[in-house]
């Protein structure tokens, strides 16, 4: 120890010691906080041009995805309250418990020719399938695989019947939708296909090929649909569709497709069986028949939305460069320095 | 028994003696029994006794307690607690989401906390092992056995050579020197550099060679360990002789030994139980206003989350329908009766849910960001580097980084900070004339002022400059004083230049090469004017002081002279002067004395009025040109005087109570004050106040000597009127220390702090250390403006440690204001880059932090809520609780990081070009509460457009194939844009891009988009609900998701880019308009470091080498700078890095203070 604490200090006659052993900080830019940058300030320039071009990109955007909206032909028809007899309306409820029977008629009128493939949607307001109580009574591994048949913890209350697990488990395949609709054109039935209504991932990952349903329905409470235990989950796309919880109480859930052109005119009958209660919650059902663009169904938001944000922007570099034309602020002008505002404002 | 009942008595009284603070470790007690009897050489006498080892550990932890421990200290930050009892709650039932998203960023933030804890005990580790493996030679047998320390044990004899540290505190027995003296330095300790004297006891002078050594057998009976480095009371027994002992002989660990070969000693106290391991405590930490601030920030959004929790708990109760079928409520469950239970319950369901509000990752992150701010950004500024004396600055915490960004006032010590220490000899005065012919730095300044043109000075040819000595004056110098009309007057004041200090001359016995090792650098600026002078002083023994005088009797003859120093009367701040007693060779016998004008005055002769009114007004000539002055005074004593007086003065150890006879010589010192001018210049015309600044301003309000309190009362109130009346924009008050005493009373306080608050600056002359503190907390407490102390010597430390913000010039006068201080730099003038520039950009940094922490979580958490407005209040979560985990920790940690690293609103020049920036920060202007409304509501904005655009728009069919969302969906979607809005944000708030931010932010945004691909590709076989499976991909085959990404982050930005135009143009802030001024100018301002460095002027070289001369020798001054603590400096010098840990021996009242001399 000593023998390095004389060198060091011998150090300060031998330069390349004392260079050694200076304290002198090394020089980088991070330390010296001097790391190339860019600065940007607001200028009246570059404001305007960032307005411009926001407005430049928005605009074709909000008229592309406008115009594709435009395209989309859409019909819906609320029927909850329709399809319930006149006098059973006091008491809704108690209709749709009650053993009459269901079926309802309704007439739907193509106004524009609508390109196939049609998609048959049934949409519920005022549900919420997004309540915490119901998104988290599943059991998503139960679903997968036979062997997960009594993970049932999450599922209560529709957990099991009668002490026997139930396949699908959980409020959410309980409360599974059973309206059917039966659509026919000038008498003619119009087939709906009910494949291929669901994503691909679920059917494929999430609902297993060897799980069939047991024990569905058997428990105290009526719920929705019943499955039919020889088919695999996986091919129920019904319940796939339902089981992918919607994130809003409005929502439309794909019911199929109706793989023929309709023409402006045509008048479709729909024979629908009214099952769903919704009434207690006076939930509205609706059926709703749908084209499609390449950008998805009808949704004019989006387009409003670009051509708003588009029109502001271009609104205000219109506004700004007015503004800057009219009484202009020269850049860096040091009398708004406070300190020039208001002398002995330091105080 | 008497021996030790006496000693017991003794060692109590020291105690109550010094006044030190009395800090002991927990796990010492000292009290039973009352001493501690040693037996050297003698391991198996001792060993009874079972005295602790030598081995020391300075580590927080081990390994069991590390994990316990560690915790502990984590949880005692209130964050910690908050996020515990959220995961706590998040493991029940009511919890709406996983445990997992709560507990991963709570686990991550400790897990950062402890692995920073556990690197640094780890490191400290390494110290002590590399301490405690040292080695040192002991006596075993006859001859010397090299041990490590830590086997070590009292009562060992060992043999310490030139250079190393005592291993523990020993007894000097023996030394290689002559009259068994040995100089040791005491650097670690108190931070002092020069050398002192220890004396072993006459009787133990022979036990230097191993031979003899063995032979030793004492009995060292002595105080038990204490923590009083300046006492030691004990007896050494010697073959049936008791010798008492003092601190003379007490060799203290830390110390290390200095110009002797070796020395012997026997070990006293080891390890933990030496005085300066019982010494070791923290500096108390001190927390910025701006944290505290923070924390009231923290509480109200801990009240907002409250609120929203209320208001969905009510929402829930009333919304909860037990119609719903397909909730499966059934008559038995409790929610189905009672809608208070469920409000209740759906409250703290909400807590959990919102918990993200609280940013977790703002503590971690700050201390982070300011870490490396003071490690890298402070500790490493060139500007701020000091090469001659080659001190870096030191930021010695990272807590205050940005409290220096909003100091208002500033309390600086005098002189001696603002000359940065330099003393030379530049004028004197002797027996009525004035000699010197230098004009000062200030006198110069007066006469620009004046329109006077600056003649400058003719030096002649031969002028003498060297380090501390800067006089030229044909009549004295090179024997010429000879010719004086007072030769004997002359050589009486530089025989008590050379005599009357308390200097130890090292090196080379040759007038060119001796250095002088000098408590403070005006001693030895006089023993170097001395030297200049004729009288080389060159030597010194305990008992004599050597001096070879030449011109004397005759021109160039050279003669040596022996003075015998019979009392030294050491300089302190009550007496303010210092007293040789000599004896010539003749036996003639001198008292010489030199101290502040005032004592010395009192004490002159009576008769030569003249003389006296003449030095008189030279002193204030000299006082009033900025030089310090002293006065030097001799009396020839009669032996029978002498005599009487040093038996009284053995005996008592009484005060000096002789009149001296006149002798008027003054002496000054020059002020090397271009350092300071330069701030003052600044602070003109800045907002920063110097209370305590020198003079030099337009009006002076003078408010002297009144000692009455009540015309002190209306001489204030007098001021206070005039300052009313006369609009003079600057005005300074002067008050002196008698004066402060009645005007700190309680009655006076507040006038006096207002009156000083409407002062330009205040200058307090002639204050106790005491006063200096109080004067600082009147302004911190009365005025609760932010203030800061800068001081150098120990009679700062008090004030270093009133204010918010403490800094210690790492100077010349020793260490204790560096060891007391929060930030240390090497001059004054490096404040201005301390304040201006760090300090300014620390503040904007960690604001702009702060509120992006606050505006991103409360977006985040705004999403949630809208949501939850849409769930019948259920408290279901929308996003993944991964996702909401990993948000905070992981995809927008890092662009803020860089964003509190790299901000930068203008250049370090600008910073210091436009002084007058620093406002805002005095202003507070980036954290007021109008700043956190702005970005709430930036925050509210964001939130409800990612939120509605994206439920609005994904209702329908999403692609052509007719397919419709489900929640994960359209949560990921949302999240997505999120991420991507809130990290783009950073890049609109930033006044300076760098790469990072480019890096950081693009990362982020990857970072999320891997790991969605990631999380969303794999399946578990875990009970997980695999809500999010597959759906990035689903989300992806779309190009409604393209549409969305573009269309919502941008429209979420613009209404904030939109404000900031706005602001910009109609209410620019001052940086902004100062960014547009220099628009065009790039930042080449500090490219030329490297060409300053290695080109220095000829002045620059000259002051260079000059400050090179006395501390060559001193060996290891350099680590008096670097390390604060004992054991970081034994780490440094094994290339071992330590962090810093205050090792805080320094405050202690016993605190030798410099020889002071007011200023004029």
């Amino acid at each position: 120890m000593s023998s390095n604490m004389a060198s060091s200090s011998a150090g300060s006659g031998d330069s390349s010691a004392a260079r050694k052993n200076s304290k002198r900080p090394k020089y980088s830019k991070f330390t010296q906080q001097e790391l190339p940058a860019c600065k940007p300030i607001l200028t009246p320039g570059w404001v305007i041009s960032t307005f411009l071009i926001v407005s430049v990109i928005f605009i074709p955007l909000g008229v592309i995805s406008l115009f594709a909206s435009q395209d989309v032909v859409e019909i819906v028809d609320r029927y909850d309250n329709d399809c319930i007899p006149a006098p059973a309306r006091t008491n809704k409820v108690a209709f749709i418990q009650g053993a009459a029977p269901k079926s309802c008629n309704r007439t739907l009128t193509v106004t524009k020719r609508m390109k196939q493939p049609i998609y048959v949607y049934y949409q519920l307001e005022n549900f919420y399938q997004n309540h915490r109580r119901y998104v988290k009574s599943r059991s998503d591994s139960q679903l997968r695989s036979p062997k997960f048949e009594n993970q049932i913890s999450a599922c209560k209350p529709e957990d099991d019947a009668g002490g026997k697990p139930i396949v699908p488990c959980g409020l959410i395949a309980w409360s599974l939708f059973n309206d059917t609709y039966t659509l026919s054109r000038n008498n003619t039935p119009l087939a709906v296909n009910k494949k291929g209504i669901a994503w691909k991932s679920d059917k494929e990952h999430k609902f297993g090929n060897k799980v069939f349903p047991k024990n569905f329905q058997k428990g105290n409470l009526t719920g929705g649909a019943t499955l039919n235990p020889d088919i695999p989950l996986s091919e129920q796309e019904d319940l796939i569709v339902w089981m992918r919880t919607a994130a809003l109480p409005t929502f439309r859930k794909l019911y199929g497709k109706i793989e023929t052109d309709l023409e402006n005119g045509d008048t479709i009958q729909v024979t629908l069986q009214n099952n769903y209660n919704t009434y207690s919650f006076s939930g509205k059902k609706k059926l709703v028949l749908s084209t499609t663009s390449w950008l998805g169904g009808k949704n004019d938001f989006l387009g409003i939305a670009y051509l708003t944000v588009g029109g502001i922007c271009f609104f205000l570099a219109l506004a700004f460069t007015i503004m800057y034309l009219v009484k202009p602020r020269r850049l860096g002008d040091p009398s708004y320095l406070s300190w020039n505002r208001n002398p002995g404002g330091g105080r | 028994m008497v021996r030790s009942s006496s000693l017991n008595g003794d060692s109590s009284a020291s105690h109550r003696r010094t006044p030190s603070r009395t800090v002991t470790l927990g796990h010492i007690q000292p009290q039973a029994p009352s001493c501690r009897t040693v037996y050297c050489n003698d391991r198996d006498s001792n060993m009874p006794v079972r005295f602790k080892g030598n081995s020391i550990s300075t580590t927080k932890y081990n390994v069991f307690t590390f994990l316990p421990k560690g915790l502990f200290e984590q949880f005692r930050r209130i964050a910690n607690i908050y996020f515990l009892g959220i995961s706590c709650l998040s493991l029940t039932p009511i919890s709406p989401v996983s445990p997992i998203t709560n507990v991963a960023p709570l686990s991550m933030v400790l897990l950062v906390s402890l692995i920073k804890e556990a690197f640094e005990d780890w490191k400290r580790f390494q110290n002590d092992m590399s301490i405690n493996n040292s080695t040192v030679e002991i006596l075993q047998g006859q001859q010397w056995v090299p041990i490590p320390w830590r086997k070590l044990q009292v009562g060992d004899i060992v043999k310490i050579k030139q250079d190393a540290f005592f291993p523990a505190d020993i007894l000097f027995l023996s030394s290689t020197n002559p009259d068994g003296i040995c100089y040791v330095e005491t650097a670690n300790l108190d931070g002092e550099t020069n050398l002192k004297i220890r004396k072993a006891l006459e009787r133990t002078w022979d036990y230097l060679v191993p031979e003899k050594a063995s032979e030793f057998k004492g009995e060292i009976q002595c105080e038990q360990p204490n923590n009083s480095l300046y006492t030691f009371t004990g007896n050494l027994v010697v073959q049936k002789q008791t010798l008492p002992l003092s601190p003379d002989q007490l060799l203290l660990r830390g110390c290390s030994l200095r110009n002797t070969e070796y020395i012997v000693g026997a070990v006293v106290f080891t390890g933990h139980e030496t005085k300066v391991m019982m010494n070791a405590m923290n500096a108390p930490s001190k927390r910025s206003t701006l944290e505290k601030k923070l924390d009231k920030l923290i509480i109200t959004i801990f009240c907002v989350l409250l609120t929203m929790c209320l208001i969905g708990a009510i929402g829930c109760s009333i919304v909860t329908d037990r119609e719903d079928l397909y909730l499966g409520l059934q008559k038995s469950d409790w929610e189905y009766h009672n809608r208070l239970a469920i409000g209740f319950f759906t409250f703290f369901t909400l807590i959990t849910l919102f918990s993200s509000i609280i940013p977790i990752s703002l503590y971690v992150s700050i201390e982070m960001i300011k870490f490396i701010q003071s490690t890298q950004f402070i500790n490493r500024d060139l500007n701020m580097y000091h090469a001659e004396t080659n001190t870096p600055a030191l930021a010695r915490t990272s807590n205050l980084n940005e409290e220096l960004g909003q100091v208002e006032y500033i309390f600086s010590d005098k002189t001696g900070t603002l000359t940065r220490n330099l003393m030379e000899f530049f004028k004197c005065s002797i027996g009525g004339i004035s000699y010197g012919c230098g004009v000062t730095e200030i006198e110069r300044g007066i006469a620009q002022r004046n329109g006077l043109k600056v003649h400058e000075e003719e030096r002649s040819t031969g002028a003498i400059r060297e380090k501390g000595f800067n006089f030229d004056d044909p009549r004295l110098m090179r024997g010429a004083w000879r010719n004086e009309p007072d030769p004997d007057l002359c050589k009486e004041l530089f025989r008590c230049l050379a005599i009357c200090h308390t200097v130890l001359p090292e090196g080379d016995e040759s007038p060119e090469k001796i250095v002088y090792q000098a408590a403070s650098p005006d001693e030895a600026a006089l023993v170097t004017a001395a030297k200049n002078f004729g009288f080389f002083f060159y030597r010194r023994t305990p008992t004599t002081v050597y001096v070879r005088e030449s011109h004397v009797e005759k021109m160039g003859k050279i003669q040596d002279v022996a003075y015998e120093i019979l009392n030294v009367l050491e300089f302190n701040s009550t007496r303010k002067r210092q007293s040789v007693v000599c004896r010539y060779p003749d036996g003639r016998l001198v008292l010489y004395c030199k101290g502040a004008d005032n004592v010395i005055f009192e004490r002159l002769a009576d008769g030569m009025d003249d003389v006296r009114k003449v030095t008189r007004e030279h002193l204030e000539h000299f006082g009033s040109s900025g030089l310090r002055t002293l006065c030097l005074a001799y009396r020839d004593l009669d032996p029978e005087t002498y005599n009487s007086w040093n038996e009284k003065f053995i005996q008592a150890k009484s005060a000096l109570r002789d009149r001296e006879k006149k002798l008027d010589e003054v002496f000054a010192c020059n002020l090397i004050n271009n350092d300071m001018k330069q701030f003052i210049i600044s602070s003109e015309t800045d907002a920063i106040r110097e209370a305590e600044e020198r003079g030099d301003q337009v009006e002076i309000a003078r408010v002297i000597k009144e000692e009455v309190k009540k015309e002190l009362r209306k001489s204030l109130e007098e001021a206070q009127l005039y300052m009313h009346t006369v609009a003079g924009p600057k005005l300074a008050l002067v008050i002196d220390g008698k004066c402060l005493m009645y005007a700190l009373d309680p009655s006076l306080r507040v006038t006096l702090l207002s009156l000083s608050l409407n002062c330009t600056s205040v200058v307090c002359c002639r204050v106790s250390p005491l006063q200096k503190a109080q004067v600082t907390s009147l302004v911190r407490k009365g005025a609760k403006k932010i203030t800061l102390s800068i001081g150098d010597g120990a009679n700062d430390v008090s004030m270093i440690q009133a204010a918010h913000v403490g800094i210690g010039i790492s100077g010349m006068e020793g260490m204790q204001a560096v060891m007391a201080s929060d930030f240390a730099i090497a001059q004054f003038r490096f404040l201005t880059d301390l304040l201006l520039v760090h300090g300014r950009w620390s503040y904007l940094r960690i604001c702009k932090v702060v509120m992006y922490f606050f505006y991103k979580n409360l977006t985040f958490t705004l999403t949630q809520f809208w949501f939850t407005f849409r769930t019948g209040f259920s408290g279901q979560r929308f996003y993944d609780d991964w996702f909401q985990s990993l948000y905070n920790v992981f995809f927008t940690a890092l662009p803020v990081i860089v964003l509190g690293l790299f901000e930068k609103d203008v250049s370090a020049s600008l910073s210091k070009r436009y002084p007058e920036l620093y406002r805002e920060g005095i202003r507070n202007s980036f954290f007021k509460w109008r700043v956190v409304a702005v970005w709430a509501t930036s925050a509210v904005y964001q939130s409800l457009v990612c939120y509605l655009f994206v439920t609005t728009s994904s209702f329908g069919a999403i692609n052509s194939s007719g397919k419709i969302f489900g929640l994960w969906d359209v949560s990921t979607l949302v999240f997505t844009c999120l991420v991507i809005a809130v990290n783009v944000r950073i890049l609109l708030m930033s006044n300076s891009i760098t790469r990072w931010h480019y890096i950081t932010v693009g990362g982020s945004i990857l970072a999320w988009l891997v790991f969605a691909f990631v999380y969303c590709g794999i399946t578990t076989s875990r009970d997980r609900n695999e809500n999010v499976y597959f759906v990035i991909y689903v989300l992806m085959s779309t190009f409604y998701f393209y549409f969305t990404l573009l269309l919502i982050p941008a429209v979420s930005l613009l209404g904030d880019f939109i404000y900031q135009w706005v602001e910009r143009w109609f209410y620019p802030y001052d940086y902004q308009i100062v960014q547009e001024i220099h628009r065009h100018e790039s930042d080449a301002s500090k490219a030329d470091h490297l060409e300053i460095e290695n080109e220095l002027t000829p002045q620059e070289a000259r002051s260079y080498a000059i400050s090179q001369l006395p501390r060559e020798l001193s060996k290891h001054t350099g680590f008096a700078f670097d390390s604060p603590g004992y054991e970081s400096f034994f780490a440094s010098q094994l290339g071992v890095y330590a962090p810093q840990k205050a090792w805080d021996v320094a405050r202690r009242a016993s605190m030798r203070s410099r020889p002071k001399v007011p200023k004029k």
